[in-house]
């Protein structure tokens, strides 16, 4: 099935606007989001801990809804999900 | 009451929400944390608005490295600190308003007073330590904060009623990592005229408030975007209204 990993701000600058990609049935958020930065390690390493957890900061947002990131290996991927994952910025 | 002065300088605005209108922003006081990037903006807007009583709080002096954003502040102000330069720039702009100023870093033990008896709390700072400090006194006084922040060409916004909407802890539990963010001046332009949109909205109780929603803007892309987000019932900083006001 086909889905969607949009990033924001810094993790655009590093993976780009979004990601199609085409996962396994049962593939979990942090399966699908491991598996479209993995080839990146930059950008892999600025979502992931060396533990490879969702970074504390990171927001993950699954069709418009936030999505707790401790939370998110129980979600599985649907058909046609939309995830999106970003850092807050800080600037003022 | 309105003098001749204010019906004339507010005419086009008060054909949006009239007399009244313009007497709740005229009785309003609004607290301004930060006279940077999105606190020149934020400022300017809400002194032209004729909100009655804007104070501003800033600890820093004016850099020439601050003039691409922070539109306040003029190349002649250098080494000059940023609330004399904001107090004189805000009564140009409106002599019919009252602008106080403090030059201070907002602080845990002077948060609370600094504050004072503002009706709102509009977020200019630029790390997340001072807005988490400043998202607990508005929940400690009930009042709303105004939120924004940026990063390059990308920011978000959102709007936070203690007790009722998802406040910042909600949001963003966990601060991200410090750094010296790169910014262009017309993204804290762009969030800071969200904000004092809200700010002026939340005054006239006009329009859908932007709470529970996190405004995203990536300029590059000329994008929009919103996510929505909920209460923490376990939230550190605001959980414990959670069940006085019994939702």
């Amino acid at each position: 099935m086909k889905v969607r990993v949009r990033f924001f701000a810094r993790f655009r600058e590093l993976l780009g606007n979004e990601i199609v990609a085409e996962v396994a049935e049962g593939t979990t958020v942090p399966d699908l989001v491991k598996q479209v930065t993995e080839k990146n390690s930059e950008g892999h390493t600025a979502i992931f801990d060396e533990n490879g957890q969702f970074r504390e900061y990171v927001i993950l947002m699954r069709n418009a809804r936030r999505i707790d990131t401790a939370d998110a290996p129980k979600q599985i991927i649907a058909d046609g999900d939309d995830i999106a994952v970003f850092p807050p910025v800080a600037g003022g | 009451m309105l003098s001749e002065r204010e019906r004339e300088r507010y005419n086009r605005q008060m054909l949006l929400f009239g007399d009244a209108g313009q007497e709740q922003l005229k009785k309003a006081h609004i607290f301004i944390a930060g006279a940077g990037g999105l606190g020149s903006p934020v400022s300017i807007y809400l002194a032209a608005a004729g909100i009655g009583t804007l104070t501003v709080v800033d600890r820093d002096v004016v850099d020439r490295s601050n003039l691409n954003r922070q539109i306040l502040h003029y190349d002649s102000n250098i080494g000059r600190k940023k609330t004399e330069s904001a107090e004189e720039k805000l009564r140009a702009i409106n002599p019919d308003i009252t602008v106080n100023v403090i030059d201070t870093s907002i602080e845990e033990k002077n948060a609370g007073n600094l504050v004072g008896n503002a009706e709102g709390i509009v977020d200019a700072m630029d790390n997340y330590p001072a807005r988490y400090l400043l998202n607990k006194i508005a929940v400690n006084k009930n009042i709303p904060l105004f939120h924004g922040a940026v990063r390059g060409f990308y920011g978000q916004a959102t709007t936070i009623i203690p007790g009722q909407t998802a406040c910042l802890s909600c949001i963003f539990p966990q601060a991200p990592p410090e750094e010296e963010s790169p910014v262009i001046g017309v993204t804290p332009g762009l969030i800071g005229m969200v904000q004092a949109t809200e700010v002026l909205k939340y005054l006239l109780k006009k329009g859908e408030l932007l709470t529970n929603r996190l405004f995203i803007w990536d300029g590059l892309q000329a994008r929009a975007e919103e996510i929505y987000m909920e209460r923490n019932p376990l939230c550190t900083a605001c959980g414990s209204l959670y069940e006085t006001s019994g939702d």
